[in-house]
């Protein structure tokens, strides 16, 4: 018994998330301040004190959520007791969420996404649904972000030092395309994310228990085409990000330079 | 490496605020953003407790005024005679086109009120839309019709039984070749 745990936990790879990179063990930052201190505190505090820096309003509508199905939920019988306030009503016993609602979440969420990716945070896609699997590990890949889709091993965050080795980066933000795992619970990694203090953005559908998510989504999350724009979504604000913080950067090393000549 | 796995006791962001205050931890990446942009609700955990006693659905029901128009249309009509292409957006069902008629012959207002329902289904018809009847026109007719027919099949009974006993007395007094009927009209009641 003991040489299969040890195989286990000395490579966890084999069998967990191979196709996607699990997060990149760096090493723990030594104390050295960065340069210029003063200029990366501008740079990090400016975009706060807009409200819609990255202008992730433009990227969808009521009226694209609609199209995407977002708004359709379970039967009445599956409905989680805390989804009631984000629920518009019941169409002949089938669910209907409310879209308003879901307009304001997204757009928090999506803006949380967009600050964390433009500070160069480590960002996981998770979800447990088979059908949208290739999807989202895609998605992880264009953005050059990470993604798990596969079966969560017990300790993946809060054994992370043990199962990595020691000195691993864990995640800074994790997105949930799906809250409930194959069995129709709450995905481990939704508690596992809370205990490590790590913010949680999670598309919720009626069946879902928000609790714990940090920003959650009221939506489907059964459908192609919402799972669809949801990935699109995400997709677009972190490559957004990315690049007003490359821009940023630039323009930063210009000025520099030009002050100092 | 100081942490707080508590994740029962109030929000991620109250617990590395707390071990921030106290000095234990570096500032996290998302401090600051969360801090600038907080989620409508703060994410503290509550015990999912299932309701005890008589649950009130305070979720409403969604209903239409063309919902009785609908109602009418699928009980007489089945779903029509072109299958749905949901694919579609803007697609428009045999059902939706004949609740659209009907609203307009309504505005019109030349057509009363029970003739309505036909008269759109003849719209239609002139309109190139066959349509095919599969069941009775009857609403609340026909649920006392239900209600009538099982009292008259009872009564029906009933009244088979009462017959049959006073020929049985009949029979009695005259020959026994009326016997053989009434042993094989006896089974029937049960």
């Amino acid at each position: 018994m003991a040489l299969p745990r040890l195989l286990r936990a000395a490579a966890p790879r084999l069998y967990s998330s191979v196709s996607a990179p699990v997060p990149v063990p760096v090493p723990v930052p030594a104390p050295a301040p960065a340069p210029a201190s003063a200029v990366d505190d501008s740079l990090l505090s400016k975009p706060l004190s807009h409200p819609d820096f990255f202008n992730l309003k433009e990227l969808f509508s009521l009226k694209d959520l609609f199209n995407a199905r977002v708004h359709l939920g379970h039967k009445k019988g599956c409905r989680h007791r805390f989804m009631e306030p984000y629920i518009f009503g019941c169409r002949l016993d089938q669910d209907i969420i409310d879209l308003d609602q879901t307009m304001e979440h997204l757009q928090l969420a999506l803006n949380f996404t967009a600050h964390v990716a433009y500070r160069k945070g480590i960002i996981l896609f998770i979800s447990r649904k088979r059908q949208f699997c290739h999807l989202i590990e895609s998605t992880a890949r264009e953005c050059g972000e990470y993604a798990h889709t596969r079966y969560w091993q017990g300790g993946l965050l809060t054994n992370a030092h043990i199962q990595f080795g020691p000195g691993v980066r864990l995640p800074d933000l994790i997105i949930f395309l799906s809250t409930l795992s194959n069995v129709f619970e709450p995905h481990v990694a939704i508690r596992d994310a809370a205990k490590m203090n790590i913010p949680t953005v999670g598309v919720v559908d009626t069946n879902c228990n928000p609790c714990l998510i940090t920003y959650p989504i009221p939506g489907n999350d059964d459908s192609p085409t919402a799972v669809e724009l949801y990935c699109k979504l995400f997709k677009m604000t972190i490559i957004r990000a990315k690049e007003k913080r490359r821009q940023s950067e630039i323009f930063d090393e210009l000025r520099r330079k030009a002050e100092g000549q | 490496m100081a942490g707080n796995r508590l994740q029962r006791i109030g929000s991620v962001f109250s617990r590395t605020r707390d071990l921030l205050r106290i000095g234990v931890i570096k500032k996290p990446l998302w401090f600051d953003v969360y801090a600038a942009f907080p989620p409508l609700r703060e994410p503290v955990y509550r015990v999912p407790r299932p309701r005890y006693g008589k649950v009130k659905d305070v979720i409403p029901p969604i209903f239409y005024r063309e919902d009785q128009v609908r109602a009418r249309f699928y009980r007489i009509y089945g779903s029509g005679p072109r299958p749905f292409d949901l694919s579609q957006l803007n697609y428009k069902s045999t059902c939706q086109r004949f609740v659209e008629k009907f609203n307009e012959l309504k505005e019109e207002g030349k057509i009363e009120e029970e003739k309505l329902f036909e008269e759109t289904g003849k719209a239609l018809l002139a309109s190139g839309i066959i349509l095919q009847r599969r069941g009775t026109d009857r609403v609340a007719q026909e649920d006392h019709q239900d209600v009538g027919s099982r009292d008259s099949v009872r009564h029906l009974q009933l009244q088979t039984l009462l017959e049959e006993m006073q020929e049985g007395k009949k029979d009695q007094k005259e020959q026994t070749p009326e016997r053989v009927e009434t042993q094989k009209e006896n089974p029937l009641p049960s």
